[in-house]
């Protein structure tokens, strides 16, 4: 046994070191060395993206003597396969730029480095970062791997001449007022909402969302709480809004993120929920052009009218971009003045104004609040949560995606099948714990 | 056996045989092995840092994947649809080997249409696919327009045909090649011998042409088979993940398990389970054409 395992590792080792490497050996002066950047590649802005990348690598040549190499993913697994790799051969990026929700699981590696207290200071301090922004940078403030550099909180787009010709003058606060108004607004060939069922993420930030505005933060203290009264709920006004509502256009059930703004931008929805500010580029050359607006989600859960006792309002989930150190990387401290530098003041405006996502960094984040174009997104920044901070997450948002895939024949055919649904949830539930007992 | 035999045996050049099977033990005997290996430990998120030291828990992983997953579920579904869609790919296989044998106008321009479906990229046809069953789609309004009832392609029921139709769609050219390929095997004279003695074009044909046809045939239904088991791409692109519980096939299970859930072991134990369902048909195609 010990003998093969011998030979697998050999072999599996040599095979990766030819494979991929970062040069360089230690130290903090960066001269002739190079940092190895991942990051995923923005498909709205490829071309502002390569030139951000030559500008960064310049800038920090001059500070430091040292290049900077940025490789890009395409996809989330991508990205995991590319740190499965590199962790296993310890040979790789040194900087990774990661999604807020990946987070947990990334830290569950133990492959990146914990930030100590000094850490923080090279950084230029933890008051540095919006605080909400830190929500999901580790689990708690002693543990944290991740340094936030982008946010990209999620809001809800909605056509401002439809609500104006149906009188009303601003988006609901709570789930059931969105509803209403949405009855309001449907008419021939006209929907009050645009949702994707069919996406692969969104209708968990809905579930989750409307569960934790009720008290339900889906998981707590090692426990699942999908099995919660308040996720039922979710999942019946989430549902109900196509099969009894009929405030979705019934072809919805098969609809991605990218077509419901596109039935959005052609005018066939009055609101349009859980999009980010990267949404813009689409719209500003639809149909509403110039004519839509953006509003923080409802933030009172379904049945209310007020937030509950125990209930937290919140607007987005923590969405946005970590930067975090590989654990292998030789060159730590040019690693950390990399990712100082990308979250100064300068760099962070510089990222905002070339892509259009929001800064984390406090002083900047201050002055761009006066910006009323931007007030939705800064609004919902201020008011996002973090999902739970569990390595079962990513396990966790496929159980809650998984009720409403399975949900969707009863959907099309314009119900909800309750003991279906009931089912379904308490199959997620099980799915869920198994993945909380799981962590170590 | 005679001595002289035995003599010539022995004195096979077999080591010429080594940069082959070294290369073989490499690219299939070693991935295999590691499989095999992983399969065997709790390999997660939390473990794979230090994959070799991951808690070794035997046949835990085997025992989860039939009991507690929903594997058993998945390997019907993918052995069903690529049944069915073996049997379709059969009958429109070799008939249109049989119109694109004969000699006629075109002829050349018309073979190279038929095979466009197996050349595309799985990604492209899933993708055209999808946007013509989505809800209100270009089938929707095509049975619409015929009196019939449109309704949801790519979940629910119908999800199944959906996935058997256009897997079924991309395939079929496989068997037409091989069955085109066993027509031009076909000795002219047999015709000539078969057209003197009256044969019908029935008799003809099953007495005469599909006896040279029963080896590329076969060949070309465990290939599909082989083909529509493994295929990931076609699936995934169609449905997404999560998969609805109608399609959820082996391949896509199997990664979502590894690269959604991060059960590497799990995944592993249902990727050599995998194995076997393709390892059925295969050793009966070999014990059929006496390789073995």
């Amino acid at each position: 046994m010990k003998a093969i395992r011998g030979t697998i590792a050999l072999l599996l080792g040599s095979a990766l070191l030819t494979a991929c490497g970062s040069d360089g050996g230690g130290g903090t002066s960066g001269a002739g060395k190079t940092l190895d950047v991942l990051i995923g590649a923005n498909t709205i802005y490829p071309e502002q993206q390569r030139r951000w990348f030559d500008d960064v690598s310049a800038k920090f040549k001059q500070e430091t003597g040292a290049t900077v190499r940025f490789e890009t993913f395409a996809t989330p697994n991508d990205e995991l396969t590319r740190i499965q790799t590199s962790v296993l051969s310890g040979q790789g990026p040194d900087v990774y730029a990661l999604g807020t929700t990946f987070t947990p699981t990334a830290y569950a590696t133990k492959a990146f480095v914990e930030l100590g207290a000094d850490d923080w200071t090279r950084l230029g301090g933890r008051d540095k970062f919006l605080p909400s922004t830190l929500g999901i940078s580790g689990p708690d403030e002693s543990h944290e791997v991740g340094v936030p550099f982008t946010s990209r909180p999620f809001v809800m787009a909605y056509n401002k001449d439809l609500l104006a010709k149906a009188g009303i003058d601003k988006p609901a606060d709570s789930w059931d007022g969105l509803r209403d108004q949405a009855k309001k607004l449907t008419s021939a060939g006209v929907y009050g909402l645009a949702v994707a069922y069919a996406d692969s993420f969104d209708p968990w930030k809905f579930i989750w969302a409307m569960s934790v505005q009720a008290g339900n933060p889906l998981v707590e203290g090692g426990r699942a709480r999908l099995d919660d009264p308040t996720t039922a709920t979710a999942y019946r006004t989430y549902l109900g809004w196509l099969a009894t509502d009929e405030v979705v256009d019934p072809a919805a059930v098969g609809w991605k993120n990218a077509q419901a703004i596109a039935a959005f931008g052609a005018g066939e929805a009055a609101f349009l929920p859980m999009v980010s500010a990267t949404s813009k580029v689409t719209l500003d050359k639809s149909s509403v052009a110039g004519r839509y607006g953006y509003a923080i989600m409802p933030t009172i859960p379904p049945g209310a009218t007020a937030l509950p006792a125990g209930g937290t309002g919140a607007a987005s989930i923590l969405s946005g971009d970590n930067l975090v150190v590989a654990a292998y990387s030789k060159d730590k401290d040019l690693a950390l003045a990399l990712v100082k530098m990308l979250t100064d003041a300068d760099a962070q405006r510089a990222y905002y104004q070339t892509f259009g996502e929001l800064p984390t960094n406090t002083a900047l984040a201050k002055q761009l609040q006066a910006d009323p174009a931007l007030a939705a997104m800064v609004e919902s920044s201020s008011k996002a949560v973090g999902t739970p901070f569990t390595g079962a997450w990513s396990q966790i948002q496929l159980a809650l995606v998984n009720v409403v895939v399975q949900s969707v024949p009863a959907l099309s055919a314009g119900r909800i099948d309750g003991a279906r649904l009931d089912s379904l949830v308490k199959e997620a539930q099980s799915t869920a714990q198994g993945a909380l007992d799981k962590a170590k | 056996m005679s001595r002289a035999r035995r003599v010539a045996e022995r004195q096979r050049p077999l080591w010429m045989l080594a940069p082959g099977g070294l290369l073989l033990v490499l690219v299939v005997g070693f991935p295999l092995v590691v499989a095999g290996q992983i399969s065997l430990l709790d390999l997660d998120q939390y473990t794979f840092r230090q994959w070799l030291d991951a808690p070794f828990v035997g046949l835990d992983n085997y025992v989860e994947a039939v009991r507690d997953s929903s594997l058993p579920h998945a390997v019907w579904v993918s052995t069903t649809y690529a049944v069915v869609v073996t049997l379709i790919t059969l009958p429109v296989g070799v008939a249109a080997a049989l119109a694109a044998h004969d000699r006629f106008t075109g002829r050349g321009l018309v073979r190279s249409v038929l095979l466009i479906p197996y050349v595309l990229p799985a990604f492209v046809v899933g993708t055209v696919w999808r946007i013509i069953l989505q809800p209100d789609g270009v089938a929707d309004n095509a049975l619409g327009r015929a009196g019939l009832d449109a309704g949801l392609w790519l979940n629910g029921p119908r999800s199944f045909w959906a996935l058997v139709i256009v897997q079924a769609w991309t395939a079929w050219p496989l068997l037409y090649l091989l069955a085109l390929a066993g027509l031009q095997t076909v000795d002219p004279e047999v015709h000539e011998a078969a057209a003197l003695d009256g044969a019908g074009w029935w008799v003809k044909l099953r007495r005469l042409i599909f006896p040279y046809l029963r080896g590329p045939i076969a060949l070309g239904l465990v290939i599909t088979f082989l083909h529509s088991v493994n295929n990931f791409t076609l699936p995934f692109v169609l449905f997404g993940v999560p998969s609805p519980r109608d399609v959820e096939v082996l391949p896509v299970l199997t990664y979502v398990e590894s690269f959604q859930n991060f059960r590497f072991g799990l995944s592993a134990a249902m990727a050599v389970f995998s194995l076997g369902v393709v390892a059925v048909p295969l050793l009966a195609y070999l014990r059929a054409v006496r390789l073995t």
